[in-house]
């Protein structure tokens, strides 16, 4: 199935990790809480590339079977954490990370 | 296999438990039962010094498995060493309860219970026979005590008592690297995890490693001594604790000091307890606490400070006897710790009793007592000179003998013993002097003399002074064996280069000839 | 592979501790809103009968040890512990909580609900063979553990903790998968024992790198979940926040359910990498005991107090998990045993102690409860000297195991610092004791009402544990010791 013009997975690898990175950036950087949500989203998913990729490299199904269940995971996730964004917004009206620090050192 | 030393532990849980259930509101029940316990907690001590067979080595021996999978048994035994403290804790821990009758005011029970669960851990030490187990009894020792400084001590209690827990714990702990390092190093050559002492004495251990055990063990036991310059716990303990709290922890505690070394470091690691540089350390250390604490002692201006500081010199005696690594210094040494516990106690207990009356420990608040309490100024006078080591009390015995041995060793060491006899007996000459003697003040012109329960209390202690003074022989023949087997163990054919008898063939003869 | 996919007989019945969970978890939701308005006890009733069956059908799956679900699942003493364990402190919150959450006013069913699918979850967890079936057991205690964090969504407390702990648990989570998305890459499994088979073969070594770097990776991860340093930050935030029950079931119940799955994976999957994370997780522990004890120290919130202390009772287990030994490994499951008595005890008496919305929480909010409420002061006492260390309780053989494991390794350095660091924690223990008996009494022990049924029961079931531990741990330590030999 590897024509001339395929792309080698190795990209598909790079592209993952790249994602990865810029999701784990973007999880330290954005001090909006949606923002923070959205970067750990974007490196489950970044993974869920990764597992794709090794699948089709090992000529295996597990792979995929993988990522839907991280999806399935992340869907949950996704539903609990902005439940909880949702209560914190309702106590506090504000979305930005460093209103909601109250507890310190 | 007889019971009797599980009997002698247990007592005093026996009685802890029953004083749980008694009701707060009646504290002559509390009291009553409290010294109830005690006493036959002494009580069952007896049989163990009239069924004692000063011939063989460890006696009343009861051995159950414990914890299979690590080796470790619950494993109890008595030879001559133990025997002795564990008399003088029996006695000390029942003066010590009686003692507390009319000074513990508030929170009886939960005195009396730590009282009763102290004991229980000291005995628990003294007839342990498994590392492990030992080491339980040890760290038990702490929480009670930490409680009895921190709840009715005097006004920095809680400085003191933290200090103490800390102060013991590290010892300890460190102590605990020096038991497992033991422990493993056994596994390797035997290819069996015991923790029981009879079978690690087989180790055969490099210098090396044994160096490393023996500073590990001198850490732990280093502190409870307490041995120059980890004694800096002790004042602040012994000033702040309450009266019973002090007699109990210098009559006792210390010596558990010493008794780890005794039990543990000098038989479990000989090559290098006999080691020229070590014994020298140990020399230069005990030394020191001899004639620093004689020292400081002497500048002391609160009465109880002056007793602690004394403590640390009278140890410094009996380590520096340890380290002689000869019959007499280490049987003089054994002698003298029984003797302290004896003398210290009831120097504290004399400090108890005028702080009853005074609320105060400033020597100089006092003066003239002789003329207002005669009776206590005689037992001061008899616990003074006992303390100093005057003939024919118990304190010449111990020290003489000690003097001997550290003769026998360095001349330089016996300079300085003496030159530590003098100062002890300048501090307490002075003190005697700046209490009991000179004007009355009027504040101290109405004081009333000991009551009978507080002369009760010095009685069997002052009976001892005199035996072990007058007549040392018995302690001397249960003794002999113990120090045989830790001489010899030390520096092996010590007896016969120098031409002594050697108790252990000697009974060996013995029972050659007398098949029983 | 064989076509069919149900389980068969045997099967169900090692698996039938998490049936029994999940049904209870969904009854329990369901019946929610359906209960009669006045049997307040009803639901609390219904999942503790769960969780008993879960308990029970445990113990009666170890007769029959072995696999499940062609492979992902493994029944195993080592299994079997964790599962009694996670399950027993799922036992031990349900006492604590029902009280606690009718003095908050807040609903029940849920809350039941959430706390036995956490516990369905960790059972999944430690009884995972299997990369992917750990991540889903993982996930699924997590995302349960969230929301109990959160649980009483007016106090903004309870919100910021679900908040930090959802953000940094997922964060890690994330980590975790890329792990194991790489391991598998790599390997071309997920199964445990196959990719320690796969590790081992020859050839590997240019991949040999990216393994260590996957191992890492999934490091971060688990890192997290047992709070070892440099990833603990979340625990104290998330233990003061939360409610007190949920913050005594997050320190015991998950935490033992992560370092089964720490010691699984490491033991099992990794062990040829052994040399490669071996100093990693030295450093972790040593760093992981140094930080919570000496940040403990300064602490004035008792809920934070022993948040550090138990980030710094994870670096004791971390230590036992570097010896990479069966010996180890057994010291690691006993301590965890006795730490969940110790600290659900300690979590109890300060729910009980803080009052209506927590408002109790400072220490000095215990002075004087030696002479108010005797009781609980002694019991709460009891836990904190067994935090210590202190001879007959069960802390006293946890470290003693630990530190006893560690030398046996050679870990030298790590056991004198772990035992020095034990001996300087026994100052904030005390510290606790100090107030509660040598202080006089303030209005918040004054006015301290009487400890209500189901908190004694559980107070005095931990103080038993801790004393039975700690004067026959052999009872424990066996089993724990036949069980690891399993893992290796």
């Amino acid at each position: 199935m590897q024509s001339m013009t395929s792309v080698p997975l190795s990209w598909y690898l790079i592209l993952s990790a790249i994602l990865f990175a810029l999701g784990v950036a973007g999880f330290v950087i954005r001090r909006n809480l949606i923002t923070v949500f959205m970067s750990i989203e974007l490196m489950l998913n970044a993974v869920n590339l990764s597992f794709i990729t090794f699948s089709y490299q090992l000529k295996q199904v597990d792979g995929h079977i993988f990522s839907f269940f991280v999806m399935v995971v992340a869907a949950a996730e996704a539903a609990v954490g902005l439940a909880i964004i949702l209560a914190i917004f309702r106590n506090r009206s504000s979305l930005q990370i460093d209103d909601i620090s109250s507890m310190k050192y | 296999m007889s019971y009797i030393l599980s009997v002698v532990l247990f007592t005093p849980l026996l009685g802890l438990l029953v004083l749980l259930f008694l009701p707060s509101s009646r504290p002559r029940l509390i009291k009553l039962w409290a010294n109830t316990a005690a006493f036959a907690g002494f009580l069952v001590c007896l049989p163990l010094a009239a069924g004692f067979d000063p011939g063989k080595d460890f006696q009343f021996v009861e051995k159950v498995p414990w914890i299979p999978s690590l080796g470790a048994s619950y494993h109890l035994g008595v030879d001559g060493l133990s025997l002795l403290l564990v008399l003088l804790t029996g006695l000390l821990g029942f003066l010590a309860i009686l003692s507390s009758w009319s000074s513990i005011t508030v929170r009886l029970k939960e005195y009396y219970a730590y009282f009763l669960l102290l004991q229980a851990g000291m005995m628990g030490v003294f007839l342990a026979r498994d590392l492990l187990l030992f080491f339980v009894f040890w760290e038990l020792v702490l929480v009670p005590m930490y409680f009895i400084i921190a709840i009715w001590g005097g006004p920095r209690r809680m400085y003191a008592a933290i200090k103490f827990m800390i102060y013991t714990l590290l010892g300890s702990v460190l102590m605990l690297l020096g038991i497992l390092t033991l422990y493993f190093q056994h596994y390797e050559q035997f290819g069996v995890y015991t923790f029981d002492v009879a079978e690690l004495m087989k180790t055969s251990l490099s210098g090396t490693v044994q160096w490393w055990i023996f500073w590990a063990f001198f850490l732990g036991f280093a502190v409870k001594v307490p041995m120059f310059p980890l004694h800096t716990w002790l004042p602040d303990a012994h000033t702040e604790a309450p009266t019973a709290g002090s007699v109990i922890l210098a009559g006792v505690l210390l010596k558990m000091g010493t008794y780890g070394f005794l039990r543990f470091s000098l038989p479990l690691l000989p090559e290098t307890a006999r080691d020229p540089q070590i014994v020298q350390i140990m020399g230069i250390l005990s030394i020191i606490a001899i004639v620093y604490g004689a020292l400081v002692s002497l500048m002391q201006k609160d009465w109880k400070k002056l007793v602690a500081y004394s403590s640390v010199s009278h140890l410094g005696f009996c380590t520096l006897g340890m380290f002689a690594l000869n019959p007499a210094g280490v049987a003089g040494s054994i002698l003298q710790q029984i003797n302290h516990g004896i003398s210290t106690s009831m120097l504290f207990l004399v400090v108890g009793a005028a702080y009853e009356r005074r609320h105060t420990r400033e020597i100089a608040e006092y003066g003239g007592l002789f003329k207002v309490m005669p009776v206590f100024a005689i037992i001061f006078l008899i616990t003074a000179l006992s303390s100093m080591g005057m003939p024919p009390l118990n304190g010449f015995v111990g020290e003489i003998t000690i003097l001997q041995g550290a003769y026998q060793m360095s001349f330089n060491w016996a300079f300085w013993c003496v030159v530590g006899i003098a100062l002890g007996a300048a501090y307490l000459l002075w003190l005697y002097q700046r209490t009991m003697l000179g004007e009355v003040s009027p504040k101290n012109a109405k004081l009333p003399d000991l009551s009978v329960r507080e002369i009760a209390v010095f009685a069997p202690l002052l009976a001892c002074v005199f035996w072990i003074g007058l007549y040392p022989r018995p302690f001397f023949n249960i003794l002999e064996r113990p120090v045989a087997q830790i001489v010899e163990r030390v520096r092996p054919g010590y007896y016969a280069e120098h031409g002594l008898p050697n108790p252990l063939t000697a009974s060996e003869q013995v029972s050659q000839i007398n098949p029983r | 592979m064989s076509a069919s996919f149900l389980p068969t007989g045997v099967e169900y019945i090692r698996l039938l501790p998490e049936i029994i969970l999940a049904i209870f978890g969904t009854v329990v939701m369901m019946a929610s809103p359906l209960r009669p308005k006045e049997s307040r006890n009803f639901l609390y009733t219904l999942t503790l009968i769960g969780l008993v069956a879960a308990l029970w059908a445990s113990i009666a799956a170890y007769a029959s040890p072995g696999t499940a679900f062609q492979g992902m699942v493994i029944i195993d003493g080592f299994g079997t512990f964790f599962r009694v364990l996670v399950i027993g402190v799922g036992i031990l919150t349900i006492l604590i909580s029902h009280q606690y959450l009718t003095r908050e006013r807040a609903e029940p069913g849920e809350y039941y609900s959430l706390l036995l699918l956490s516990v369905l979850g960790q059972c999944v967890m430690v009884t995972a063979n299997e990369l992917i079936m750990l991540f889903i057991g993982l996930e699924v205690s997590s995302i349960a553990s969230y929301v109990m964090a959160g649980y009483l969504r007016h106090d903004r407390r309870n919100n910021e903790s679900a908040l930090k702990y959802f953000l940094l648990g997922s964060f890690a989570t994330a980590f975790l998968l890329y792990g194991v998305a790489w391991i598998y890459g790599i390997t071309g499994t997920t199964n445990l024992a196959e990719v320690r088979a796969a590790l081992l073969t020859p050839g590997l070594a240019p991949t040999g790198m990216l393994a260590s770097a996957a191992a890492a990776l999934m490091f971060i991860g688990f890192a997290f979940k047992v709070s070892a340093a440099p990833f603990h930050v979340w625990a104290p935030d998330v233990y003061q926040g939360a409610p007190a029950p949920v913050a005594a079931f997050l320190s015991a119940g998950p935490k033992a359910a992560a370092f089964a799955i720490l010691l699984r994976v490491y033991m099992t999957a990794f062990e040829p990498l052994a040399d490669r994370w071996e100093p990693i997780l030295w450093l972790s522990a040593l760093l992981t005991m140094v930080i919570g004890n000496f940040a403990a120290l300064t602490q004035t919130n008792i809920k934070r107090l022993l948040a550090y202390s138990s980030v710094a009772h994870a670096g004791y287990v971390m230590v036992a998990v570097t010896t990479n030994t069966e010996m180890g490994t057994a010291a690691a499951m006993f301590y965890l045993a006795s730490y969940a008595f110790m600290n659900i005890g300690a979590f109890a008496v300060v729910a009980h102690i803080s009052r209506q919305g927590e408002k109790y929480v400072q220490i000095q909010d215990l002075a004087g409860l030696g002479v108010r409420q005797p009781l609980t002061a002694a019991l709460l006492s009891v836990f904190m000297l067994s935090l210590i260390g202190v001879p007959l309780t069960a802390g006293f053989f946890g470290k003693f195991y630990i530190f006893k494991a560690a030398l046996d390794a050679n870990l030298v350095w790590l056991t004198v610092l772990g035992l020095l660091n034990s001996a300087v924690a026994a100052y904030y223990y005390l510290r606790v004791i100090v107030v509660m008996y040598m202080q006089e009494p303030v209005e918040s022990t004054n006015s301290l009402p009487p400890l209500p049924t189901g908190l004694k029961a559980t107070l005095w079931g931990a103080a038993a544990g801790t004393f039975l531990l700690g004067i026959f741990p052999s009872l424990v330590l066996d089993f724990a010791g036949r069980s690891a030999a399993l893992v290796k």
